[in-house]
């Protein structure tokens, strides 16, 4: 189905008469709000990107378990910062994946771990191959994952995708572990960010008055207030005997704490603007109560700014938590996030010496970047009359 | 305009106040005080500081008393200008901030000039080329900036300026500069090492700054004027520079005010990784120390920093858009 | 590979075939591994270190000075060196070659909380007495000499004729008299007495012979104050304790101003008040403090110029340092000491791999070995590694006197257990992820070296990799049942045991690691641990307060166990991890507080406190004593032991001399002081 070109608007150009009656702007007259904002959506080729990569990461979230191969805990000195390894595709003309063995040991000289592939011994890849047991979805008890090795369940002898850290253990499924707990703190994050900034900012747009100055000086001042410090205070402020689980949720709070003052704002302006609006004004005179007229009525002509809003908010909540983690302030070892992952990596043998341990910025750039593309396309969705 | 800048400025001095409270708070919300503390350190060189020392410190120290007894302390200190000792340093807190906020600033201010520097243009390019590849590029940068965690960039270009350039490592100054007096010799090798800490702080922000300009100059851009200057013949650069990227600068002015915060919090992070001889890093450590007067010092002279940035920045903006002065009505 | 090699049967052979060669290959990994260990790296040199000269027939005859010094004395504003150093000079020969003046000493330190950063490399030593370079003979110091008379009751000092302090005022047995009677007995400046200064809970006194001689007399044989003397104890200095009111001496000549009893009250109450002090305690304090107050006479061969508190600790040459070498050059050689603020840990290892400092052996980082070698050309300098002599580089507390579970007090009281636990681990692992192979695996005693080691059988008690022998003694203990996952269950049914161990991040050694690591090992003998990290202050309330069941630290410090036995058996409360703070009560508290130790330990600490007034010899039979006694019962896990993890870092430019290649690495000397830093010079 061809997009219809949604930029045509009842102030474009092309004037009614010219040409044959176009069906497809017929299409455009009697669309739903919705289908208007998917159409204009599609048309912004990388925000369709970007929302496909979401998706993918999502999706990995959900499938960490599976996607990782190796136990993520299991520690081995001898493995002990391994680069990564090169995956040979082709056995010969076949395609069969396989590493070569790896021997390591310290050369004492330089003091580095150095690591030779032997030609001699291939050790194949394979897929759906049986490594460690968890549970599918938390139900389903299984020790299939994606790829793996003959004798997987031993680590001492997988495949080494994107190299070992310190402590030997596999970087790839930390980091696939580490994609499911970055991932969901920002989803947690942002819906405390969301009930509450819908609220609050509701409150302050559609009451207007007393209500509304009070809420908005108080985002004034939250706004004012530079975020580390009031983190740092506040998560110095958390007992450090906390269990881990205790932590994460404590830091997706703090976090939420200061981003709902942008949800707010929006849904203050939305709220305001509507406030006047000929079919809020006749839902009231027609006698609809305050809490029909907001929700039934007013919300849902916003929603598409709301969903903008808060994909926006996403990455600013995992770069949050990479900030607390660096600061030592948020998730700790055992837990694996990717602010956890980097900051094990902060420092300067890293650097200098095992680079590779720096990846896991990767998914939070390529995270970052998508959902700030798609949620810039939802916003100019949103606006379906607009340009 | 008057009244709006008095209103402004009342907000602002009660702004200042929430924050002196709430950093106040926070400071006290760890479990045990700066005597903890310092048992823990004295225990770390096997040394016993007994209970009744404890005692004694902490009368000394004022601890004993209830917080809002402290806290008026602290107020009543500040009146006098007088922001107290750093039981840590065992120096006026004024003298172990000294320098450090100035330059606090001047990185801040710094990272701005850079973050406009970069997002001008590209903002302009992107708007007027909507949609063309120089867009996509342009906003791709930008958001790099703010997608790359900003500890890790700046320790990669602190090694990398030791093995490729053989800079000194981190810090504002070299070592022979570090203590000496203000001088010329001493400024030119200030701008020297600015460079890294305001790139990478400056990177963060550039990304918003270039949607809001993009965003703005867009606006302009289809106004029934430009149309008009188009047809009486202006050529485009002219006609872009003139009045739709003046008139979306305006707004720019306004985001002083929340870029500033963004930024000082930034330049916190950036601080401690490039070990420079600013506020961030004797913050982190006043709190971990729970040395009360500095660390409550620091944040609220953060805040005060930030509020001064957003109030000059809104009356900047009255003073050029009378649509807000109407708006405020 | 033939055509019949795709079959399915050949492919499981092959991959049989396959696993075997693997882990033929991982066999010989570790044996290599095993191996290189042996031949320690090149990075260990040989423990050396320049002597103190006794005999007073070899001291030099004709002094000389630094040629700014000499200036001066020309200019008539310092007196000739002679008269400056005194009859008595301490004579120092240097490790290799007589030295050179001039040059500063660059190094970096990360706050004012970092003293210990000056008293290690620059603080002299200033104690009365002190220790060899090999750590284990006292040998006199800032006191020329010293007896024990009347049974061990009494040491006799002997200071030495003509010494001064660096303003230039005599430093006699005035000064000790001082700080005995007017700061050690003032209760509001030492309100509690230090155990240092006694002997069986009673306290000694000081008593003035002539101006040249002092005894300290105590009511019973206390054959160990030498050593107390020696070490890093409250009577181990000016630089070390000056600022606690203690340190066995102190300028009475300049602190009498801010004392009540000589200047008045009043005076001394105006004085703090102008100075904006809390009082005039924190004044006198604040004004013995050799790391802050730039104005205080010190003995030291260099003094703070610039303090701790700045963004630069500076110290300079003392220009009536007593330290001379033997060819009557006045020490120090360097002329001064700058030490540059790094509040980041990243920043200092970095700028330390960059060459920006001379000599520093302080927070450097271990796992950063491999960087450091790959810029030494670069930098200029040489890294070595000092290992300690301590057996625990990493050690791990039970909490005997345990309370909250009593499950979890019954199992840690239960010696079979923890044996167990110590058989779970796997050192070897450890310790070539964190100590990069440099550690030595083993239980807590100290080096074979150190004389009160009970024996090399002990080193390896209890502490080597046996999952079965630990799973059996595990079983027989009574928790032979387990769950679902293999994990052990409680005996009092309540569910899967669970203990705790606190760690604390950001030190020397990566401690939460480290334990996740022991964690993950843990789990083959059916232990389920949680690890805990925690701030410094919250470490030491939980200690205290009794609620710690495991913690991790280092036992840095026991090599000499009668000065440092912090770490050893509960001798404190105050502490970060303890293996029964109610233990240590009761043995503080001689018996009237806390709570009573099983036997055995009860042995060891009266073992330990007899200790203290024995000769020597016996001295050293009680010792190795109290260490059987530990590695037997295994209070204390030792998990990787004379490893140079805590400040055994080393970096040091190739143009300076008298550089040992390896010294003693202990907070008991003071390390680098124990190799005499006064004797470094830049060979130009």
């Amino acid at each position: 189905m061809a997009t219809p070109d949604v930029a045509l608007g009842p102030t474009s150009a092309s004037l009614p008469g010219a040409g044959a009656p176009d069906l497809n702007k017929q299409r455009v007259f009697v669309a739903s709000q919705w289908q208007l904002m998917w159409w204009r959506f599609c048309k912004h080729r990388v925000a369709v990107a970007s929302a496909l990569v979401v998706i993918g990461f999502y999706l990995v979230v959900v499938g960490a378990d599976f996607l990782a191969y190796a136990d993520p805990n299991a520690s081995e000195a001898q493995r002990s910062l391994m680069p990564p390894q090169r995956v040979h595709l082709f056995d010969g003309w076949r395609f069969g994946p396989y590493v070569y063995a790896v021997k390591g040991a310290r050369d004492l000289q330089s003091f580095k771990r150095v690591y030779r592939p032997d030609p001699s011994e291939k050790i194949p890849v394979r897929f759906f191959a049986k490594g460690f047991e968890y549970r599918f979805l938390g139900l389903i008890p299984t020790t299939r994952h994606l790829i793996g090795v003959d004798g997987g369940r031993d680590a001492a002898k997988t495949v080494f995708l994107l190299g070992t850290d310190v402590q030997g253990r596999d970087l790839w499924s930390r980091l696939m572990y580490g994609t499911r707990i970055s991932l969901t703190i920002g989803l947690v994050g942002v819906t405390m960010s969301l009930v509450l900034g819908v609220i609050l900012g509701g409150l302050s747009g559609f009451y207007g008055g007393i209500a509304d100055t009070l809420i908005q000086r108080i985002i004034e001042i939250l706004r004012s207030i530079p975020t580390i410090p009031l983190w740092m205070g506040l998560a110095a402020a958390l007992p450090r005997d906390w269990s881990i689980l205790q932590v994460y949720f404590a830091i997706t709070i703090i976090i939420s704490l200061l981003a709902w003052t942008e949800l707010a704002r929006v849904v203050r302006g939305r709220f305001l603007s509507l406030r006047e609006e000929d079919f809020v004004v006749s839902a009231r005179l027609v006698g609809c109560s305050q809490m029909r007229t907001i929700f039934v009525h007013m919300v849902p002509s916003f929603m598409s700014h709301i969903i903008a809003a808060t994909t926006l908010a996403l990455p600013a909540m995992i770069v949050s938590e990479t900030a607390l983690s660096f600061l030592g302030l948020g998730l700790r070892p055992p837990a694996m996030s990717w602010g956890v992952l980097l900051q094990q990596a902060q420092n300067v043998q890293t650097v200098a010496i095992s680079p590779w341990l720096m990846l896991p910025a990767v998914p939070v750039i390529v995270v970052v970047m998508a959902f700030n593309f798609l949620g810039d396309g939802l916003r100019d969705a949103a606006d379906p009359y607009g340009r | 305009m008057l009244a709006y800048i008095g209103r402004r400025a009342l907000l602002a001095v009660f702004t200042v106040w929430a924050i002196s409270v709430l950093s106040f708070v926070i400071i006290q919300l760890p479990p045990g005080d700066y005597v903890t503390s310092y048992i823990a350190q004295m225990a770390s060189m096997g040394s016993v500081v007994t209970d009744e020392e404890a005692q004694n410190l902490r009368i000394q120290y004022g601890l004993g008393q209830p917080i809002y007894v402290q806290y008026l302390k602290w107020m009543r200190l500040i009146a006098q200008g007088n922001f107290g000792m750093s039981m840590e340093w065992r120096r006026p807190v004024t003298e172990v901030i000294g320098e450090r906020f100035w330059l606090t600033v001047v990185v801040s201010v710094a990272s701005l000039f850079l973050t406009w520097v970069l997002a001008l243009p590209i903002g302009i390019y992107s708007a007027v080329r909507q949609y063309s590849v120089g867009d996509y590029v342009g906003t791709f940068v930008g958001f790099i900036g703010l997608a790359v965690p900003n500890f890790l960039l700046a320790l990669v270009l602190l090694y990398l300026g030791f093995t490729l350039f053989n800079a000194h490592i981190g810090g504002l100054f070299s070592p022979e500069l570090q203590d000496a007096p203000w001088s010329m010799a001493r400024v030119w090798d200030l701008l020297k090492h600015l460079p890294i800490p305001a790139l990478i702080l400056g990177l963060a922000g550039t990304a918003q700054q270039i949607r809001i300009m993009r965003a703005n100059l867009l606006d302009e851009l289809r106004k029934p004027y430009v149309v008009t200057a188009r047809s009486k013949g202006l050529t485009e650069i002219d006609l872009i520079l003139k009045y739709p990227v003046r008139l979306a600068l305006n707004p720019f002015a306004s985001t002083i005010g929340y870029t500033l915060p963004y930024i000082v919090s930034g330049s916190i992070i950036v601080s401690l990784v490039l070990g420079l001889p600013t506020v961030g890093p004797l913050l982190l450590k006043a709190l971990i120390a729970q040395d009360m007067f500095l660390a409550g010092t620091i944040v609220l002279l953060l805040g005060v920093m930030t509020v001064i940035g957003t109030l000059v920045s809104d009356i900047l903006l009255v003073w050029v858009d009378p649509r807000i002065r109407l708006e405020e009505t | 590979m033939t055509e019949g090699s795709h079959t399915p049967r050949a492919r499981m052979l092959r991959s049989r075939f396959t696993i075997a060669l693997v882990v033929g290959a991982l066999s010989i990994m570790v044996a290599a591994g095993a191996l290189a260990q042996m031949s320690k790296s090149a990075l260990i040199g040989k423990l050396e270190g320049p002597e103190v000269v006794t005999d007073p027939a070899k001291q030099p005859k004709q002094l000389k000075e630094a040629p700014q010094l000499a200036e001066m004395v020309r200019a008539g504003k310092l007196p000739p060196v002679a008269e400056r150093v005194g009859q008595d000079p301490l004579v120092i020969k240097p490790l290799n070659e007589i030295g050179k003046y001039g040059g500063t000493w660059r190094g970096g330190f990360t706050g004012p909380a970092d003293f210990w950063n000056g008293y290690r490399c620059c603080s002299g030593p200033d104690h009365l007495l002190f220790w060899d370079y090999t750590g284990d003979k006292v040998t006199p110091n800032i006191a020329k000499g010293y007896e024990m008379q009347d049974g061990g009751r009494t040491l006799v000092l002997h200071l030495r004729r003509g010494m001064k302090w660096s303003d230039g005022k005599p430093f006699t047995a005035d000064d000790i008299v001082f700080w005995f009677e007017d700061i050690y007995r003032n209760k509001d400046l030492v309100p509690t007495p230090s155990a240092a200064m006694a002997i069986n809970g009673k306290q000694g006194v000081v008593e003035k012979v002539d101006t040249y001689t002092v005894k300290f007399k105590f009511p019973e044989p206390y054959y160990m104050f030498p050593d107390m003397l020696a070490g890093s104890t409250d009577v181990g200095g000016q630089a070390w304790r000056g600022a606690l009111g203690l340190g066995a001496y102190a300028p009475a000549h300049y602190l009498k101003q801010f004392h009540p009893k000589y200047a008045g009250q009043a005076e001394v109450d105006k004085k703090f008040k102008e100075a904006k002090f809390d009082s005039w305690v924190r004044m006198f304090l604040f004004k013995n403090d050799w790391s802050l107050n730039p104005e205080l006479p010190v003995l030291s061969p260099w003094k703070t110029v610039t303090p701790i508190n700045t963004a630069t600790w500076t110290l300079e040459r003392n220009p009536y340092s007593v330290f001379v070498d033997t060819a009557g050059n006045q020490l120090p050689y360097i002329d001064r000491v700058v030490l540059t603020l790094g509040e980041n840990l990243e920043v200092v290892n970095l700028r330390a791999i960059a060459g920006e400092y001379d000599f520093q052996a302080r927070h450097l980082d271990l796992a950063k070995v491999p960087v450091f070698i790959e810029n030494q050309q670069k930098g200029g300098y040489k890294l070595y590694l000092d290992p300690g002599d301590y057996g625990g580089d990493m050690i791990i507390k039970f909490n005997l006197s345990y309370e909250a579970d009593p499950e979890i007090a019954k199992w840690m009281n239960t010696a079979d257990f923890r044996r167990a636990l110590s058989l779970g681990i796997d050192r070897d692992q450890i310790n070539e992820t964190f100590w990069l192979g440099t550690g030595t695996p083993g239980s807590v005693v100290p080096a074979d070296s150190n004389k009160y080691n009970p024996g090399p059988q002990y080193r390896k008690l209890w502490a080597t990799l046996d999952v079965k022998k630990a799973n059996e003694m595990l079983d027989k203990a009574g928790l032979a049942k387990k769950d679902g996952d293999g994990y052990r269950l409680r005996s009092d049914g309540k569910g899967r045991l669970r203990i705790e161990i606190m760690t604390l991040g950001g030190q020397f050694l990566q401690f939460t690691q480290i334990a996740e690591m022991i964690r993950e090992q843990w789990k083959k003998i059916g232990i389920d641990l949680t690890v805990q990290e925690v701030e410094r202050s919250l470490a030491l309330k939980r200690t205290a307060a009794n609620e710690q069941q495991l913690g991790a630290w280092n036992n840095d410090g026991s090599e000499h166990l009668f000065t440092f036995p912090l770490h050893v058996f509960p001798f404190e409360i105050a502490t970060v991890a303890s293996s029964g703070p109610l233990y240590a009560k009761w043995f503080q508290s001689a018996g009237t507080q806390g709570k009573e130790p099983p036997a055995r330990m009860k042995e060891l600490m009266e073992k330990f406190k007899r200790a203290y007034g024995v000769p020597e010899k016996e001295r050293i039979e009680l010792g190795k004593e109290v260490w059987k006694i530990a590695a037997e019962e295994v209070y204390i896990i030792g998990v990787i032991g004379m490893g140079p993890a805590s400040m055994g870092v080393r970096v040091v430019k190739t143009n300076m001399g008298n550089i040992p290649s390896r010294q003693y690495n202990s907070p008991d000397g003071k390390t680098p002081t124990i190799s005499r830093p006064v004797t470094f010079f830049w060979k130009k």
